[in-house]
């Protein structure tokens, strides 16, 4: 049941970043200074913002570039993060010691922090903020695939693939790999969800993809000045974003459901 | 047992060292010189070069790594560049108001997340356990500077119960102070309670189909007594995992509230001393941070074998 | 029957005289201030709060001129090189000692010390242009001024709010070692407490001796009317609006444009425009080598409509404006006033003959002021129309700072904090880029022009000078200048007597609650 909601939140979603590739109503980034904070009508389904830009091409085109730097973000710290659990939980002893003291420090920064800094070194644009964040979560990745790791190692097959004489590369990526995807998968609908709320605190707190691209997060943003008088302007991108988390994390639910052997009854 | 809490504290020395060489490094990489925003545009070479000179900023960085260091040891953490305060000062007055509003909010959402995870689990699939899991759900996904700008243009604006600018600290006025931390409190509680009641209610759901829980019901034991003394204590320890990693993400994370709801807090410290380059204020804020997380997870760890007589502190 | 009527009394007497026991107007910064030693670490919220307390031996007036503040008259020798200034026999410090000429020695010294960091220093210091070579005091009630060589700037320096308007302090001001504690100036008001990013607190000085006549500048009759000032610090503008509207604070005399919807039409609240002598720009680096060419820098020019810009950043309170000499300056004139028209087929035309290649153009703004940040985004926009490939970098202010001040940048918006003096207006643009990289216009020929019109006493000399420089400066387009905007004020109802001016600092003196 959740997870059919999930999927069709999801899927709007996904149409929605489609179409927005084929056809917008208005130009996003097309300012009408005559027109500016128009509410909701015919002419424009959301209203216009402050500088009379159409808010459903908008939020059509922040969908696409939100998600986009979502999935970036997650996608770069999963496979680097995975690369070092693995590694870190298999191997043990000094790289373990090494990779955890290292990812302890980069966990003992505030995330927001680490990427308001981040940013401020690399500038602001779409690929910085997808390695900042990237950074910022690669070390829970680490974390727990480590622990997934280690908490496998001691197992039969592990034993039986040493004793053929496997060496260890091609252990890990026999048998280690396999078993570690149900977590990845888990983390990985969570961190999108993270991600995505963490490019609209980024560029809540003034750091972000540079104007005039939309993201859901800037539009939220922006639209402060004008909350009382435009609330559209702060409605539409909060709700396109809460939709999205829920269907993520329904969809997550749905799949850490089906992947548990212990819970399908 | 004391034993235990000195090595672990003492391990966590190489940890915070490197924090410390990567703040002291990484701020220093941002571009932007805090003598030109000290005297402001069209401030000429001479002048700049001799604030510079005033703020030790025009020594090799390995000395002033290790002067810092040096002072920071001794519990000198230096001055802010801006105000001249000193730095410790400037933390712990920030700190005490961050703290009592992640405290707060976080003890009523683990409250929260306790009461409503055991009984979702409890009447697992019935009405109540749709509820609960729909707004849990719904609340993971609202964006908590948004849930805030909301209460605040609720409550704050267009009803006026509730003040919401000129923070008034507690040796003032404790009822205002209290009343200005209604809102992020309650905005923080509402935030945090809808991942942390998933836990519990997910580690509920399996230590209910456990075999003890089975024997102790069928020993005749009442249900509350099961819930409470059987139950809760072993499904609570992955909740105290995740209530412990978010007290220590909270400390940065509060930012985003404080500056919604512009209270003098530690996370807004942060922000605004790395966006105005004020370096000792950020290095003295993350040591400080870094050591904070670091002794809520010691306590956090602690606190396991009260929960799980299987687990003990070695 | 004694003690009814002497109830009386006392009842008439509070009547006659009531007390305005505690009176506090509560005002707005939106960023702490950085220090309370003036023109030496600041910007422009601590100018406007320290020019409260402290007082120069000359001051500005409603229109910008410089006028007598400490100084009740001066003369200046025949070779305009030495300045005679008489102090006004009646003005007390703020702990009580008489202003004599020894505190005004003290603390013109203090200021020419490199040490002090004075930001005027690079004006009236050994390598400036008006040098000052000695200060001394020939009577308690005469100060003596020496420069190397004779400079009309001189006067318009001492009275520059920037620099805290050379403000005389007493020297219990610094601790035995030199450094700074906390300013005992001769102001309408004392320093209070300052709570660090909280609130600002000023107290009333009783024993302040105004000028006479009505309220002029920063120079005529400066009436404290209530007890206290408290400037709260509250870095969100819409928050500090709802605070105005909820009754939590008096005065937010600096309202953002876009704050201004929700504000007018309120019968509980007052509100103002005055138009004031700042500029915001759009700054080219004529060294880039895309932007070298005029017929670049013109064809930028040709794609920004100022009207519509300036109509939707201000909210119809800005006044457009093409030429660094501000609206409300009384040298703006018809040849100032003149607007390049929008012509986007002509920019093509240009951008073609130059052989523009839709390379990208950096632009770079930051989120210091929304009126920056929105400009940047029209700009883009517009400059889209004629097919100039730019591209926005927003940049945190201290990083922006830096940009600026190296000229490390193709376009930059910028605003600049009001001159009251042309030249000086004229002055953020115009220098030599090898030893000031922040400057845009490096032509020879502004320079010399310029360098006349600081010497010029006459008006009318100065107008035409300026008339030509601006001239050229539409012709040669090192910057395109967009608007001058408006201070905007909201106070609530029960504010009284309160009134912007056009140097765009802070004046709470003379307004009172009801």
């Amino acid at each position: 049941m959740n997870g059919k909601i999930g999927i069709s939140l999801i899927g709007v979603l996904l149409l929605t970043i489609v179409v927005g590739l084929l056809w917008m109503p208005y130009d996003p980034n097309a300012i009408d200074l005559a027109h500016s904070l128009s509410s909701p009508a015919a002419k424009h389904w959301f209203g216009t913002d402050e500088f009379g830009r159409d808010v459903l091409s908008r939020s059509m085109l922040g969908a696409r570039i939100s998600v986009l730097i979502a999935l970036g973000a997650v996608g770069l710290a999963i496979s680097v993060g995975t690369a070092l659990g693995v590694l870190a939980g298999y191997l043990r002893g000094w790289t373990d010691r090494l990779l955890m003291m290292v990812t302890d420090a980069v966990l003992a920064f505030p995330g927001i922090l680490l990427a308001l800094a981040l940013m401020a070194v690399l500038g602001s644009s779409g690929s910085s903020i997808i390695f900042a964040l990237a950074i910022a979560y690669t070390p829970s990745v680490v974390r727990v695939v480590r622990g997934t790791v280690l908490s496998i190692r001691e197992r039969e097959f592990i034993e039986a693939s040493r004793a053929a004489g496997d060496n260890a590369f091609r252990t890990m990526v026999r048998h280690v790999l396999p078993n570690i995807v149900p977590p990845i998968v888990v983390l990985a609908t969570s961190l999108f969800g993270w991600a995505l709320l963490s490019e609209s605190a980024l560029s809540f707190l003034g750091v972000g993809v540079p104007p005039p691209a939309p993201t859901w997060g800037n539009m939220l943003s922006a639209s402060r000045p004008y909350m009382d008088v435009a609330s559209w302007l702060s409605i539409v991108p909060g709700l396109c974003i809460a939709g999205t988390l829920l269907g993520v994390n329904l969809l997550g639910d749905a799949l850490r459901d089906w992947l548990d052997p212990r819970r399908r009854s | 047992m004391l034993g235990y809490i000195l090595k672990r504290l003492l391990l966590t020395l190489p940890t915070l060292l490197l924090v410390s060489v990567g703040v002291f490094l990484f701020i220093r990489l941002i571009p932007g010189d805090p003598a030109l925003v000290l005297l402001g545009e069209g401030a000429d070479a001479a002048s700049l070069a001799g604030v510079r000179a005033d703020l030790g900023l025009d020594r090799p960085l390995p000395v002033q790594f290790l002067t810092w260091l040096g002072h920071a040891v001794r519990g000198d953490l230096g001055r802010s560049i801006f105000s001249g305060e000193p730095v410790s000062t400037l933390i712990l007055q920030h700190f005490g108001l961050t703290a009592l509003l992640v405290l707060t909010a976080v003890t009523l959402a683990t409250l929260i997340a306790i009461t409503a995870g055991l009984v979702a689990a409890w009447r697992q699939d019935s009405a109540i356990d749709l509820a609960v899991v729909g707004t849990a759900t719904v609340v993971l996904a609202v964006p908590s500077f948004w849930l805030g700008l909301v209460l605040l243009l609720l409550f704050g604006v267009k009803l006026g119960w509730l003040p919401f600018v000129g923070y008034v600290p507690f040796s003032e006025s404790g009822v205002q102070a209290a009343l200005f931390l209604v809102m992020p409190i309650v905005t923080l509680t509402i935030t945090e309670s809808g991942v942390l009641t998933r836990m519990m209610r997910a580690s509920s759901i399996d230590v209910l189909q456990l075999d003890y829980v089975t024997h102790a019901r069928a020993k005749g034991l009442p249900e509350s007594t099961v819930l409470i003394r059987h139950v809760f204590p072993n499904a609570f320890a992955p909740t105290l995992t995740l209530v412990g990693l978010t007290l220590g993400h909270l400390l940065g994370g509060v930012a985003v509230i404080e500056t919604v709801f512009t209270l003098p807090g530690l996370g807004r410290l942060m922000v605004d001393s790395v966006l105005a380059r004020d370096y000792p204020v950020v290095q003295g804020c993350l040591l400080f941070t870094a050591v904070v997380y670091v002794v809520v997870n010691l306590l956090v760890d602690l606190c396991y074998p009260i929960f799980d007589p299987r687990v003990t502190a070695r | 029957m004694r003690v009814l009527s002497l109830l009386v009394a006392l009842g008439a007497l509070w009547i006659a005289f009531p007390a305005r026991a505690g009176s506090v107007l509560r005002a707005r910064l939106n960023s702490d201030i950085v220090s309370t030693d003036p023109g030496t670490r600041r910007d422009e919220n601590t100018d406007g709060v320290l020019l409260h307390i402290v007082e120069g031996l000359v001051g500005s007036r409603e229109d910008g001129s410089v006028a007598p503040m400490l100084a009740s008259r001066w003369s200046i020798s025949a070779d305009g090189r030495v300045y005679t200034f008489t102090l006004r026999p009646d003005v007390v410090f703020h702990n009580g000692a008489p202003l004599t000429s020894a505190e005004v020695v003290w603390s013109l010294q203090r200021y020419l010390k490199p040490g002090t960091r004075w930001r005027c220093l690079e004006v009236l210091g050994a390598n400036g242009i008006a040098p000052v070579t000695s200060v001394t005091a020939p009577d308690p009630h005469t100060v003596e001024v020496t420069l190397a060589r004779p400079a009309p700037i001189f006067l318009t320096t001492l009275a520059r709010a920037d620099c805290g308007a050379t403000g005389i302090v007493h020297p219990d001001s610094v601790q035995a070692d030199g450094s700074w504690n906390a300013p005992i100036g001769t102001g309408p008001f004392q320093m209070g407490e300052w709570r660090h990013n909280q609130f600002v607190q000023l107290k009333r000085f009783a024993r302040y001796s105004a000028l006479p006549g009505p309220r002029d500048g920063n120079v005529g009759g400066k009436h404290a009317l209530v007890d206290e000032l408290r400037f709260m610090i509250i870095p969100d503008s819409s928050a500090a609006r709802a605070a105005l509207i909820r009754g939590s604070l008096d005065i937010i005399d600096n309202l953002y444009p876009a704050d201004l919807m929700g504000i007018r039409g309120r019968e509980d609240l007052q509100f103002q425009s005055v138009p004031i002598l700042d500029c915001y720009s759009l700054l080219i680096q004529t060294q880039d080598p895309v932007l070298r060419d005029v017929r670049v820098r013109t064809a930028i020019a040709l794609t920004i409509d100022a009207k519509a810009l300036t109509k939707a950043i201000t909210r119809d309170t800005g006044s457009p404006n093409n030429s660094p000499i501000p609206v409300a300056s009384p040298f703006h004139g018809p040849a100032e006033a003149r607007m390049r028209p929008v012509d986007i087929p002509r920019a093509r035309q240009l951008l073609k003959a130059s052989g523009y290649d839709g390379s990208v153009i950096r632009l770079i703004t930051s989120r210091r002021d929304p009126e920056m940040f929105d400009t940047a985004v029209i700009i883009q926009a517009m400059a889209a129309q004629a097919g100039l490939n730019v591209q926005i970098e927003v940049l945190d202010w201290p990083a922006h700072l830096a940009r600026y001040t190296t000229g490390n940048y193709q376009l930059m918006v910028e605003s600049f904090s009001p001159r009251l003096d042309p030249t000086l207006s004229f002055g953020l643009f115009i220098g030599d880029k090898r030893q000031e990289p922040r400057k845009v216009w490096d032509s020879l020929r502004a320079r010399a022009l310029l360098d006349e019109a600081t010497q010029a006493a006459d008006p009318a000399v100065r107008q035409s000078l300026m008339d030509q420089l601006t001239l050229d400066f539409l012709a040669e387009a090192p910057a395109v200048v967009l608007f001058n905007s408006s201070r905007l004020s909201v106070v609530r109802a029960a504010v009284t007597g309160h009134q912007n001016w056009p140097s765009a600092q802070p004046r709470l003196w003379g307004v009172g609650l009801h």
